[in-house]
């Protein structure tokens, strides 16, 4: 199976402590994959690196057969790959609408007027009533949702989620199970999901890496 | 930011959307009217340019977050090169005026460009620091050496050549005003575009906004190239009024009066700041206070402001006309007004 995305020797040192340490992997195009480990294993540093917040010390990083090691978030996103964040950082001037509206002019087939599209994005991730209200004035269920219609604006080949079913109710879990199995079933995105909660890995990915002191040691296949 | 730009307007502030402006430019219009004092219009005059001014502030520091302490560079810049052009080279009126801008857009793009990759208090000091280069490098130097030669600093500084030979002061201020309600059109208009609308989400999460796919230093360098645009408008309108560009153009006075003007005014909203900086300009300057008590009355508003009105004028007043009328309309992207009945409101 051809990669849509793949790192290759990924290492990264904060200071003298090292947090990567030649990590390799690689996800195919549609393909969801979890991504396991204990807190400081460097789950966040490699989803920084893949993502293009952070550059790594060593190694190289493809997408699509070109290599994008040292192309940046915004870069990386109108390639079609969108990130979530653990901790969500909303707009606090915009509402919903407007903050949806900012990802989807910026992907790579944006319409200039990209009103409809707003408001369908909004209406599937559950936000349509909430989408006149400040983002800072959003519940933590409704933020991991703008998080989610924010990555699935780009039309996202791969969504890379960090941690975005932490502190949820079961309701919001539900639901936002049941539109990342829908991004991936009917637009084949594919997904590199971090998460601390095994049985939740094992019903939505294909395959699980385990992260251990910044290195992967072993791969569940499911 | 604390502005409630996207919140929906109560009935009482959408009742006067349009009013309140339309009403203070009738006033204003009226004014030379009822022969004032040749003094008051030129303070009057004086305050058009410089509400200009600060509302090109609120286009860099408060629709895009980037708080700049050096804004008086592009607008000192573009008032000497104003006078350089038309007394040293000859060039007409409207060539100078329209290279001056050019010039503070340049100036505004080097300043977002060196800016780009720094945020909050660091982009403070850079421009701090790039504002007062210029500042001293003007007062210290002598330019064309001599007693017929200009001073760049003091009293002297670089005179302009204009076409007239004295303007009567109630066309200044009507020249001034015009150019005050077009500029501040024009950069409501920007701010209310689809550029504004991702500058606004720049200011309010840079991280957030780059995983949107936004490129934030090519934005930030719209910001300050747009910006410093307009204020080398209003730095060009000001030498043509003074007559002459002289190293207070450029000074650290004049960059904290204008963020002063759009603290007080409501950073981000544009007509705050240029009511903010004519009725605090008119006020101390009609008293004829000395620069000195105007600095220190400026910054005791400014404490005052920041302290119990963080929003400022129009951001409090927003606040209280939401509060009192309720929720009648509500913003979609791009800054439009939908109503509760479905039709839009520009």
């Amino acid at each position: 199976m051809n990669a849509l995305l793949s790192a290759e020797g990924i290492s990264k040192s904060f200071g003298t402590t090292p947090v990567l340490s030649g990590i390799s992997l690689s996800i195919a195009a549609g393909e969801p994959v979890g991504l396991f480990g204990p807190n400081g294993s460097g789950k966040t540093t490699l989803v920084n690196i893949l993502s293009g917040l952070l550059p790594p010390d060593a190694g190289t990083v493809r997408f699509d057969g070109k290599e994008i090691t040292r192309l940046p978030l915004d870069a990386r996103y109108r390639l079609g790959i969108a990130r979530t964040f653990q901790i969500p950082q909303p707009y606090p001037a915009l509402s919903v609408n407007e903050a949806v509206h900012v990802a989807l002019v910026q992907r790579r087939d944006a319409a200039p007027a990209a009103e409809a599209p707003t408001e369908e994005l909004l209406g599937r991730t559950g936000l349509f009533n909430q989408r006149f209200v400040p983002c800072a004035r959003l519940s933590q269920g409704c933020l991991r949702r703008l998080e989610f219609a924010r990555a699935l604006a780009c039309r996202p080949k791969l969504l890379i989620l960090d941690e975005i079913f932490s502190a949820l109710s079961a309701a919001d879990e539900g639901d936002l199970m049941a539109l990342l199995r829908a991004a991936n079933r009917d637009e084949g995105a594919a997904f590199l999901l971090v998460s601390h909660n095994p049985p939740l890995l094992k019903s939505l990915c294909r395959r699980i890496l385990v992260l251990e002191e910044g290195r992967i040691v072993r791969v569940k296949a499911l | 930011m604390s502005r409630r730009g996207n919140l929906p307007p109560g009935p009482l502030a959408a009742r006067f959307r349009g009013g309140w402006p339309a009403a203070g430019i009738g006033l204003l219009l009226l004014f030379p009217l009822s022969s004032p004092d040749v003094f008051f219009l030129d303070v009057f005059t004086t305050g058009f340019l410089l509400a200009a001014f600060a509302a090109s502030w609120d286009v860099v520091g408060g629709v895009s977050g980037q708080i700049t302490l050096g804004h008086a560079l592009p607008f000192g810049a573009a008032a000497y090169a104003c006078a350089l052009l038309t007394t040293l080279a000859g060039w007409p009126l409207p060539l100078a005026v329209a290279a001056a801008i050019l010039l503070a857009a340049a100036v505004g793009t080097g300043i977002g460009a060196l800016s780009a990759r720094l945020a909050g208090p660091f982009v403070a000091l850079l421009t701090l620091a790039l504002g007062e280069i210029a500042h001293e490098a003007a007062v210290g130097n002598t330019f064309f050496s001599g007693p017929e030669g200009y001073a760049w600093g003091g009293e002297g500084g670089i005179p302009m050549t204009l076409p007239w030979r004295d303007a009567l002061p109630f066309l200044s201020y009507y020249a001034a005003l015009v150019f005050l309600c077009l500029s501040s059109f024009g950069m409501l208009r920007f701010s209310h575009s689809g550029a504004g609308l991702i500058l606004r989400a720049v200011a309010g999460s840079p991280i957030t906004a780059q995983a949107s796919g936004v490129p934030i230093a090519r934005f930030k360098r719209l910001a300050f190239a747009v910006g410093s645009a307009f204020a080398g408008a209003a730095g060009a309108g000001f030498v043509i009024h003074m007559g002459r560009a002289t190293a207070t153009d450029l000074s650290l006075e004049l960059s904290f009066q204008a963020a002063t003007f759009a603290a007080v005014g409501g950073r981000g909203t544009i007509v705050g700041p240029v009511v903010a900086a004519l009725v605090l300009h008119v006020l101390f300057q009609g008293m004829s206070l000395s620069p000195s008590t105007r600095v220190l009355l400026y910054s005791m508003t400014l404490l005052v402001t920041l302290r119990f009105f963080p929003g400022g004028v129009v951001g409090t007043a927003r606040d209280l006309a939401s509060r009192l009328g309720g929720k009648e309309g509500t913003r979609a992207p791009g800054g439009r007004v939908r109503n509760r009945d479905g039709s839009r409101t520009p």
